[in-house]
């Protein structure tokens, strides 16, 4: 990656160059953000969190002389569910309206490089420094049930991890958009708050409101409620877990019913179309708005 | 020099006869009128040593004698009707593979039916068939260390693996099911019932009208429902283990109108529901007691109809249900008692405290949530478990405590300690592999630090 490489590119951009556009941003992205504070307050407050919740639900099975990962995973959860979203709407909230308002932004577009290598390139990289951070508190915590559990269930676990992870880069996308749009990162990351709170409760109150005013029909109950990615997620881990989704009674029942193996794979796939939709909204977003 | 040809000769003969006695083709295979033709021939009560092989049709057993196959006798049905009828008492059918019944319900094809009794049906191994041991009036028999796996099919349209119809004082022990319906006893009573396993069936153990009776030491797991009793009075379930019964019904042990009925020192666990009360005790006077169990990692750890009452539930250690006790419906379980004698149960979310040392807790367990009344009003909220919606609508009910709703049941003396419930405590398994996982999830969390703190002054100097 020479300076000749990059100059060379400059009339007419290759899908070589764009490639090395996005992986420089990426790279840089990794740099800043493992250096932030924000980096390591939220890694710290995840490590901390997850080897906390393992603990603390693996105090209540030791006396009877059998571990319970699901419990374990039921109280990660919880956890994951409040936290992830928020460190990745933050994370992605702050990226493009950080370097606008500190006016880099006007910097970073007068180079040979086109919006979206740079929008990329900065996803690219605050996914890898978020996959990062959330390995290291999910190493520690499955430190704490290796060390404690001995029979828990590594490949459970793992699907776990790699669940969060998608999670954290489908927010993260949803957080770009968010970016683009705001001119602060004081705005940005109230929208994105504003994002994290109708996801996390208010359209989940809302729909347990509508179930019972309405007298939702189980099927409808569960297509609405699996739109939410926050429930798609969750849904998705325990169908890992359980190979059924009966814990969440007759609307899971339904779902594992009639969609059979294909659920986890629809799950999946809401996830996935989340964070697409949400990459593609930013982009077309960011290119669109010609101010800087 | 001749006896030595004869030597040689009869080794020949074994050696040539060897692999026709050990293996069974198509053709080797004998009709059962062999069998037959050997039990005419034995006086009564007789032992009749059947020769090894592959026997084809429907056995009926007329006379009183002792049947042996010594596991090396296989008779097939090839599909139609019962594979073998034990039509006279004092028969001991023993060591015998039986296989190949019919599948049409409306018969209700058997591997092994007995009209009559006493009979002792032992260490026989039943597969692909419809019902597997089927005792019909045959009182004071004996179906012990049986193995039974049911035909392929849809749960609703398998039979049952061992079924007692007005059969009483039997013993059924040791036997093990697998992908049947259910093993059932219909109006009999005084029924031994140990040590039998259940698995991937529909009710593990269903008792209909089926008084006297006590169930110990049984496994259940991976069933619909590991324990119903149905209309069944006077039954003790002591020592079993139910595990992950789960599905609609998902009941670890059921109890539908039954008069007392005591469940003590069993293991109930992962089911989708630990006991499942419905109107029991039923009659005026009856018990109902529920003690010294371990109820732990169920969704719901008991579950009661509204307008049950007198049941009682002591000495039990319920832990981490993800519902401790629920109410099938709205309304309270008040009428039902949770402490007996001053005892009540160990809940592992209890938040009080024993100040007087004695083992109880001081403040009483008060069962009331929010949630799970939202729950019991409308069951398909179970779909926001697990999630921060379901804690944020909990908070508010504590915050507010105008939003509680009444007390489900009270517990004055909750125990601190769980009850020791004996039973197979589950091996952990080898740290290995989650070791593995912690290290690689580090050695990932690092190699993205390090790539953050790697200098990237040429790409730098690109940009400038």
């Amino acid at each position: 990656m020479s300076s000749g490489a990059v100059q060379t590119a400059v009339p007419l951009p290759r899908p070589c160059s764009a490639a090395r556009n996005v992986i420089s941003f990426a790279r840089r992205e990794v740099r800043d953000a493992v250096s932030s504070r924000w980096f390591v307050l939220c890694t710290g407050a995840f490590a901390v969190l997850a080897v906390g919740v393992s603990f603390m639900s693996l105090a209540g099975s030791g006396s009877s002389g059998f571990a319970g990962f699901g419990r374990t995973t039921a109280g990660l959860l919880n956890m994951i569910m409040l936290i992830v979203p928020l460190m990745a709407l933050a994370a992605g909230a702050g990226s493009i309206a950080g370097e606008r308002e500190r006016g880099t932004l006007l910097y970073l577009l007068a180079q040979p490089v086109s919006r979206l290598e740079l929008l990329l390139g900065k996803y690219l990289g605050l996914g890898i420094a978020l996959t990062g951070s959330l390995c290291i508190g999910f190493g520690l915590s499955a430190g704490v049930l290796a060390a404690k559990a001995g029979g828990a269930d590594a490949a459970a676990m793992l699907m776990l991890v790699a669940f969060t992870c998608l999670l954290a880069w489908v927010m993260l996308s949803v957080g770009m958009v968010v970016s683009v749009v705001s001119r602060k990162v004081a705005v940005a990351t109230g929208v994105g708050l504003f994002v994290w709170l109708a996801l996390v409760f208010v359209s989940d109150l809302g729909l347990m409101a509508g179930a019972i005013v309405f007298k939702l029909r189980v099927q409808e109950l569960f297509i609405v409620a699996m739109l939410n990615p926050l429930q798609a997620f969750k849904m998705g881990v325990i169908v890992q877990m359980n190979a059924s989704l009966d814990v969440l009674g007759p609307a899971g029942m339904y779902a594992s019913q009639t969609y059979g193996r294909t659920l986890p794979w629809m799950l999946v796939g809401v996830l996935l179309a989340w964070g697409v939709l949400s990459l593609a909204a930013a982009g077309v977003l960011f290119q669109r708005k010609k101010s800087i | 020099m001749r006896r030595r040809t004869v030597g040689i000769l009869v080794c020949l003969l074994g050696v040539a006869l060897a692999p026709a006695g050990e293996g069974t083709p198509e053709s080797q295979a004998r009709p059962v009128s062999d069998i037959v033709a050997l039990i005419e021939a034995a006086p009564a009560g007789a032992t009749v040593d059947v020769p090894p092989g592959l026997y084809r049709g429907s056995l009926r057993v007329r006379r009183p004698v002792v049947l042996l196959g010594h596991g090396q006798v296989t008779i097939d049905g090839g599909g139609q009707g019962n594979v073998v009828e034990l039509l006279a008492p004092n028969i001991t059918f023993q060591g015998f593979t039986v296989r190949g019944s019919g599948s049409g319900v409306d018969r209700e094809p058997a591997g092994i039916r007995a009209e009559t009794g006493p009979v002792i049906i032992a260490e026989n191994r039943l597969e692909d068939v419809l019902f597997g041991i089927d005792l019909r009036t045959a009182s004071n028999s004996v179906v012990r260390n049986n193995v039974v796996v049911g035909k392929d099919m849809d749960p609703g349209r398998r039979g049952d693996a061992i079924c007692l119809w007005s059969s009483h004082e039997c013993v059924v022990e040791g036997n093990r099911v697998r992908q049947a319906r259910d093993m059932v006893f219909w109006y009999s009573e005084n029924v031994d019932v140990r040590n039998n396993e259940v698995s991937d069936s529909r009710y593990g153990l269903h008792f209909m009208y089926s008084h006297n009776t006590t169930l110990r030491d049984n496994h259940v797991w991976g069933n619909s429902v590991g324990v119903y009793l149905m209309y069944s009075n006077a039954i003790t379930l002591i020592e079993n283990t139910m595990e992950r019964n789960r599905g609609p019904s998902g009941y670890g042990i059921g109890i539908k109108e039954c008069d007392d009925v005591e469940i003590r020192s069993n293991r109930i666990i992962a089911n989708r529901v630990g006991v499942y009360v419905d109107n029991a005790p039923l009659s005026q006077g009856a018990f109902g007691r529920v003690h010294q169990n371990l109820i732990a990692y169920n969704e719901v750890g008991m579950l009661m109809a509204p307008s049950n009452h007198s049941q009682q539930t002591w000495n039990n250690g319920f832990i981490e249900n993800e519902q401790q006790v629920a109410t099938n419906g709205r309304g309270n379980l008040l009428a039902n008692e949770f402490h007996v004698d001053g005892r009540g149960n160990y809940w592992s979310d209890y938040a009080g405290f024993d100040r007087a040392g004695d083992g109880r807790g001081d403040v009483a367990y008060v069962s009331q949530s929010l949630f799970e009344d939202l729950m019991a009003r409308e069951p398909n909220l179970r779909l926001f478990m697990h999630s921060p919606a379901q804690q944020a609508i909990e908070f508010t009910a504590r915050a507010l405590p105008v939003m509680l709703p009444q007390p489900n049941f009270v517990d004055e003396h909750p125990l601190m300690t769980p009850p020791q419930v004996p039973g197979r405590t589950v091996s952990p398994g080898p740290t290995g592999r989650m070791g593995a996982l912690c290290a690689g999830l580090l050695v990932a969390g690092a190699l993205v630090m390090l790539a953050g703190t790697e200098p990237i002054s040429r790409m730098q100097g690109a940009r400038s």
